[in-house]
C-alpha cells in the first residue's frame, strides 16, 4: 500500500512534458493529421461543454491558418459564457497528471487532460504560448497562456485588457502548432467537425480551411441539451484504485458510511452482506486443496455465502474482524482492503445502476442533425432505453439512419462515443461489427455497398469500454453489441417500410401508365364495335383512370434508383 | 334388289342455323356494355368461361365433354388483365370488320392484322401468335360462337367423297364427281348447305391411304356411304361437318381407325369432343357415332396375328411401366365414355396381347378385302362398338 502511495507521488513529480510525450498515443497526439484533429477536438469540446452548461446555443468557428510547412495556427472561437480572469490558468493550464479524472459522469472528454493537453502540444511543438481572448460580457481579457511544466499548472505569460463596447461574450483561443498536417481525409478536421455537427444539431459550426474556404454546418435544433449529471458509481463498475482514492478524499467517518454514501445500490444490509463475503473470501484463501477451493468459489458465486462460512471452523472470528474494518475511518483503508472489497463486489448481487445521468442526443435531434448536414431523402433514429454492461456500468445506444438524397452511394458508419466522433480503428469497433452483422437484404437493401446509406451510432456511458489506448474504438462487449444490433434493426425496419412505400408509390405510377397506354387502342376498337367516336371513348377511360389514381403524385418516383 | 341394311339415314335433329348477324349483334352488345360501364365510372370487364381441365366435365346425359360454369372476369383496371382486355377488344373489332365484309382470315392473318406497336411505347399489341390465339378461343367461349362463325378459319385437313351435293356460296357440286381426290374440307363449314344427300351413312376414316383404297374399290357407290378422311386427328372443320351431317341431315356416323390408342382417341374426340374445345362440344361432338374397327377381336377373327405390331413403351406390370402406348391405353380406360363393357374389354385385350393393329394390315388378305368383306360385313351386321 505504501508502494502505491509512492507511485502516485512519483507520478506527480515526473516532468509533465515527459509524461505528455510518453503518453502521446493515449492522449491522441500521434500522427500529423490526427494531432491537428485532437487539438481542434479539445477546443471544440470545451466550447460545446461551456455553452451547454450556460444554456447557450453554441456557435463555434474553427479557423486554420497555414503558417509554413506542417505549421498551422488553430483558432477556435465560441459564443460561450466566457472565462472569468482568475479561472483562465485553471482551464488552460491544469494537467491532471498521473491518474485520469475518474468522475462518474458521462463526458465528452476522453483523454482526461482536455484543452490543457492542446496547450501543451502547442507549447512543445512550436514553443509558443496559447493566446486566449475571452469575456464574460464585461471587459475583454487577452492572455497568453503557457504551462509551467515544473509546477504542473498554467501560467499567464502576458495579459492585456480591452474595453468591450459591443458587449461581446465568448472565448477565442489561438494555438500555434507544428508537426501537423491538414487534409480532408476521414481522419481530418473537416470530417471531425462534420460528424460533430451531426451529433450536436443544436450547434452551429463553421470551418475556415487553410485555403480560405468557409464551410458551414448549420444549426438544426434549438434545444440545448442539459449537462449530464454525476452518478454515484455502482459497485460492479469500480476498480480498486477508485475505492482507494475516493476513501482518501471522502468526508465520511467510517468505511461503512463511506460505502453507503458514495456508491449507488449499497445499503446497510448490503454492507453486512459484504462483510460476510469478504470473510468468506479470506477463509477460502486458507484452504489448501485447490479443487475444494474451486468448489467453494463456485458456491459463493451462487450466493451460498452462509453455507460457505459455516464450512470453516471459527468463522465468526473472521467475520468480526472484517466487521471491525467497516468501522474504521475511510482514510485508513489500505490498498489490500480496497482490493478485497472489489473482489467481494464481484460475487455479490446488486440492483442495476441508476441511468438517469445519461444524456442521449435524442431521436428527434439525431434526425435533425442527420437532415441538416447530410440532406438525406429519408431519416430515422432510435434511442434505446439505458442498459447495463459487465454487471454495473450503465450505457445507452442511439442509432440514426439516413438514406438517399445527397448521400453518395455506399454504406458508411459514423461512430460516436458520448457524442464524440470516433475517427480511427473502425475495423475493430463494436459498432462496425454490429452494423456488418445485419442481414441488410431483409430490409430491402439488396446491395449495401451501392446504397446511399449512413448509420450514425452513438454509445453513451460513464465508462465507454475502449479498446487500446487510442480510445477510438469501442470494445466488443456482448451487451453493447446486442443493444447496437437491436437499435440498427429497429431503424432498418423503418427504412424497409419507407422503401416498400416508395416502391408501392412507384409501382402505382407504373400501373397508371400501364392502363393509360392502352386507352387509344381500346378507344379505336370500341369505336369500331359500337360506333362511338374514338375521342369520346378515350375521354371516358382517361377520366376513369384519373379518378382511380387521384391520390398519387407523379413527381415523387423519378429519383428512385432501381436497386433501392 | 335392295340389301337390308342395319345403318340408315335418320330424321334430322338440328337445322341449318348459320347467321352472320348473330355474331355482329353479340359483338356490339359486349362493346356497348363496356362503354356503359366506363361512362358510369365502373371498371369494365368481360366474363370469360374458364379454360382447362378444371372447368371441364363429362355430361352423362348428353354424353359429351362439357365446359363447366366457372368464369374468369377480365377487368380493364387490373395490371394483370389490362393488356388482355385491350387485346380482347382489338380482336372483337377485327372480327366485326371480317364478318361485316364477308371476309375470312386465318389465325396467323388475324395475328398479323392486329399486331402493331402501341404509340409512345416499345410494346406491341400482340407479341406472338400465342397471344392472339387464346384471345380468339376466349371470344368463342365468351360469345358462345364458333371461331368459324367469326370468320376465323381453322387448319384445313381432311377430305370427303360420296354422293352428296354441297352448296358453297355460288358453287354447287357433287363430291363424288370431283375425281378420286374427293373434296377438301375447308376450315369453315358453317355456311355450307347440302341440297342433295344420296348416302345412307358417313364412314369416317383415319388414314388417307385407307380412304383412297375405299374410293378406288368404289366402296362409296356400292355401300351408299360418304367417306370422310380425317388424315389423323380430325380438324375442327371435319368435326363440325360430321356433326352437321349427323344432326342436320340425319346421317349415322361410323368411325374406322387404326386399332391403337391414337386411333381410339380420334374416335373419342369425334364422339365426345376434346378437353381443349370442351366449350364447343355442342357443336363439334357427335356422341351417337359408332366404331367399326380396328378392334382387338378383328385380329383373331380375320387371322391377322402376323400383321400386328408391338405396343410401344413398358407394360404396367414391368418395372418403370406403364409408359408409351400402355400408359395411353390405361388413361383412355378411365374416360367416362369408355366405361362400358365393350370398350373395357378391348382395352384389356390390347394390354394383354401387347399389340396394335393398323387399318392397312387388312391388305394382308387382299387389297379389296376391306371394301368387299370387312367393312360391309361388320356394318351390315351391326357389329359396331358404342
Amino acid at each position: 500500500m505504501a508502494e502505491a502511495n509512492q507511485l502516485f507521488k512519483e507520478f506527480k513529480i515526473q516532468s509533465v512534458s515527459e509524461f505528455f510525450r510518453r503518453n502521446a498515443a493515449m492522449l491522441g497526439y500521434t500522427g500529423k493529421v490526427r494531432s491537428l484533429t485532437t487539438v481542434v477536438h479539445e477546443a471544440v469540446t470545451n466550447s460545446l461543454d461551456a455553452c451547454e452548461e450556460a444554456g447557450i446555443p453554441p456557435y463555434i468557428r474553427v479557423e486554420l491558418e497555414e503558417l509554413g510547412k506542417e505549421h498551422y495556427k488553430v483558432i477556435v472561437e465560441d459564443n460561450g459564457p466566457g472565462i472569468p480572469e482568475k479561472y483562465i490558468t485553471h482551464v488552460f493550464g491544469k494537467m491532471l497528471a498521473g491518474t485520469k479524472a475518474h468522475r462518474n459522469i458521462q463526458s465528452r472528454g476522453q483523454q482526461g487532460i482536455g484543452i490543457s493537453g492542446a496547450v501543451m502540444f502547442a507549447q512543445i511543438t512550436s514553443g509558443k504560448a496559447t493566446r486566449v481572448i475571452t469575456s464574460t460580457g464585461e471587459e475583454i481579457i487577452e492572455a497568453w497562456v503557457k504551462i509551467d511544466v515544473d509546477k504542473n499548472e498554467g501560467k499567464i505569460v502576458k495579459k492585456e485588457k480591452h474595453l468591450n463596447p459591443k458587449g461581446w461574450r465568448g472565448t477565442r483561443i489561438e494555438l500555434e502548432v507544428k508537426n501537423v498536417r491538414y487534409i480532408r481525409s476521414k481522419q481530418g478536421v473537416y470530417w471531425y467537425l462534420k460528424l460533430t455537427a451531426i451529433a450536436n444539431p443544436h450547434a452551429q459550426i463553421e470551418l475556415i480551411e487553410p485555403d480560405g474556404k468557409l464551410i458551414v454546418f448549420p444549426r438544426s435544433s434549438d434545444d440545448v441539451p442539459k449537462p449530464p449529471i454525476e452518478m454515484k458509481p455502482h459497485p460492479r463498475g469500480v476498480l480498486t484504485d477508485d475505492i482507494y482514492r475516493m476513501a482518501k478524499k471522502t468526508r465520511r467517518n467510517s468505511v461503512k458510511r463511506f460505502l453507503i454514501g458514495e456508491f449507488s445500490r449499497i445499503s446497510e444490509k448490503k454492507v453486512d452482506e459484504l462483510v460476510k463475503y469478504i470473510a468468506a473470501l479470506r477463509l477460502i484463501q486458507t484452504e489448501k486443496d485447490k479443487s475444494v477451493q474451486e468448489q467453494l468459489y463456485e458456491r459463493l458465486m451462487k450466493g451460498e455465502v452462509d453455507a460457505v462460512l459455516r464450512s470453516f471452523r471459527g468463522y465468526t472470528k473472521v467475520v468480526k474482524q472484517v466487521a471491525k474494518l467497516m468501522e474504521k475511518p475511510p482514510e485508513k483503508l489500505t490498498w489490500g482492503e480496497a482490493e478485497e472489497i472489489v473482489e467481494a463486489f464481484k460475487y455479490m448481487k446488486f440492483l442495476a445502476p441508476p441511468t438517469h445521468g445519461l444524456r442521449p442526443i435524442g431521436e428527434e435531434n439525431i434526425e435533425k442533425g442527420l437532415t441538416g448536414i447530410l440532406k438525406p431523402e429519408f431519416v430515422t433514429a432510435v434511442t434505446r432505453p439505458p442498459k447495463v454492461y459487465s454487471g454495473g456500468i450503465p450505457f445507452q445506444v442511439e442509432v440514426g439512419l439516413a438514406y438517399g438524397g445527397e448521400i453518395p452511394n455506399g454504406f458508411e458508419v459514423l461512430r460516436y462515443a458520448n457524442r464524440v466522433p470516433l475517427l480511427f480503428d473502425a475495423g475493430s469497433c463494436v459498432t462496425t461489427l454490429a452494423a456488418r452483422s445485419i442481414d441488410w437484404k431483409r430490409y430491402r437493401v439488396d446491395d449495401l455497398e451501392r446504397t446511399p446509406l449512413i448509420l450514425m451510432i452513438n454509445v453513451i456511458s460513464v465508462h465507454v469500454p475502449y479498446t487500446g489506448t487510442g480510445k477510438q474504438s469501442i470494445a466488443s462487449d456482448e451487451d453493447i453489441y446486442n443493444e447496437i444490433r437491436l437499435a440498427i434493426m429497429d431503424v432498418a425496419r423503418r427504412l424497409q417500410t419507407y422503401l416498400s412505400g416508395k416502391h408501392r408509390r412507384l409501382s402505382q405510377v407504373k400501373r397508371k401508365k400501364t392502363f393509360q397506354k392502352y386507352v387509344p387502342e381500346i378507344a379505336r376498337a370500341l369505336s369500331i364495335l359500337v360506333g362511338v367516336p374514338e375521342e369520346e371513348a378515350a375521354k371516358y377511360f382517361i377520366s376513369f383512370i384519373e379518378s382511380r389514381f387521384a391520390d398519387i403524385k407523379e413527381s415523387t418516383p423519378s429519383e428512385v434508383s432501381e436497386n433501392a | 334388289m335392295p340389301k337390308r341394311k342395319a345403318i340408315k339415314r335418320e330424321r334430322p335433329k338440328e337445322h341449318f342455323s348459320y347467321d352472320p348477324q348473330k355474331v355482329l349483334r353479340k359483338l356490339e352488345e359486349y362493346g356497348k356494355r363496356v362503354l356503359e360501364n366506363i361512362a358510369q365510372g365502373k371498371n369494365p370487364y368481360f366474363d370469360i368461361p374458364m379454360r382447362g381441365l378444371s372447368n371441364v366435365y363429362f355430361d352423362e346425359k348428353k354424353r359429351v365433354i362439357r365446359m363447366g360454369d366457372k368464369l374468369s372476369r377480365r377487368y380493364f383496371l387490373n395490371v394483370a388483365h389490362a393488356r388482355k382486355f385491350m387485346q380482347t377488344l382489338l380482336i372483337m373489332a377485327y372480327v366485326k370488320r371480317l364478318v361485316s365484309e364477308s371476309k375470312h382470315a386465318s389465325l396467323r392473318e388475324a395475328y398479323y392484322a392486329n399486331k402493331h406497336t402501341i404509340p409512345g411505347t416499345k410494346e406491341n399489341t400482340f407479341e406472338d401468335q400465342r397471344e392472339s390465339d387464346p384471345i380468339i378461343e376466349d371470344l368463342e367461349r365468351m360469345l358462345g360462337v364458333l371461331r368459324e362463325e367469326m370468320h376465323l378459319t381453322a387448319d384445313r385437313r381432311g377430305y370427303i367423297y360420296g354422293d352428296i351435293v354441297i352448296r358453297d356460296g355460288e358453287d354447287e357440286f357433287n363430291t363424288s364427281k370431283l375425281g378420286r381426290g374427293g373434296w377438301a374440307v375447308p376450315g369453315t363449314v358453317e355456311h355450307l348447305q347440302f341440297p342433295k344427300i344420296n348416302v345412307d351413312y358417313v364412314l369416317v376414316v383415319e388414314t388417307a391411304a385407307m380412304a383412297d383404297r375405299l374410293i378406288e374399290e368404289k366402296f362409296a357407290q356400292k355401300e351408299n356411304a360418304l367417306i370422310v378422311a380425317t388424315q389423323g386427328q380430325a380438324s375442327r372443320g371435319v368435326r363440325r361437318l360430321i356433326h352437321r351431317l349427323h344432326y342436320e341431315e340425319g346421317l349415322p356416323i361410323i368411325v374406322f381407325t387404326d386399332g391403337d390408342p391414337y386411333g381410339w382417341y380420334i374416335y373419342s374426340t369425334i364422339k365426345q369432343g376434346s378437353i381443349n374445345l370442351a366449350y364447343l362440344s355442342d357443336k363439334l361432338a357427335t356422341p351417337e357415332a359408332k366404331f367399326v374397327g380396328m378392334t382387338m377381336d378383328d385380329i383373331k377373327r380375320y387371322g391377322l396375328e402376323n400383321v400386328t405390331e408391338k405396343l410401344k413403351g413398358i407394360p404396367p406390370n414391368k418395372k418403370g411401366g406403364p409408359t408409351g402406348d400402355y400408359k395411353r391405353i390405361i388413361e383412355e380406360m378411365d374416360y367416362p365414355w369408355f366405361k362400358n363393357k365393350e370398350w373395357q374389354r378391348q382395352f384389356k385385350m390390347a394390354l394383354k396381347m401387347g399389340v396394335r393393329i393398323e387399318q392397312q394390315a387388312l391388305a394382308n388378305k387382299s387389297l379389296e378385302f376391306v371394301a368387299k368383306e370387312y367393312l360391309p360385313e361388320k356394318i351390315n351386321r351391326g357389329d359396331l362398338l358404342p
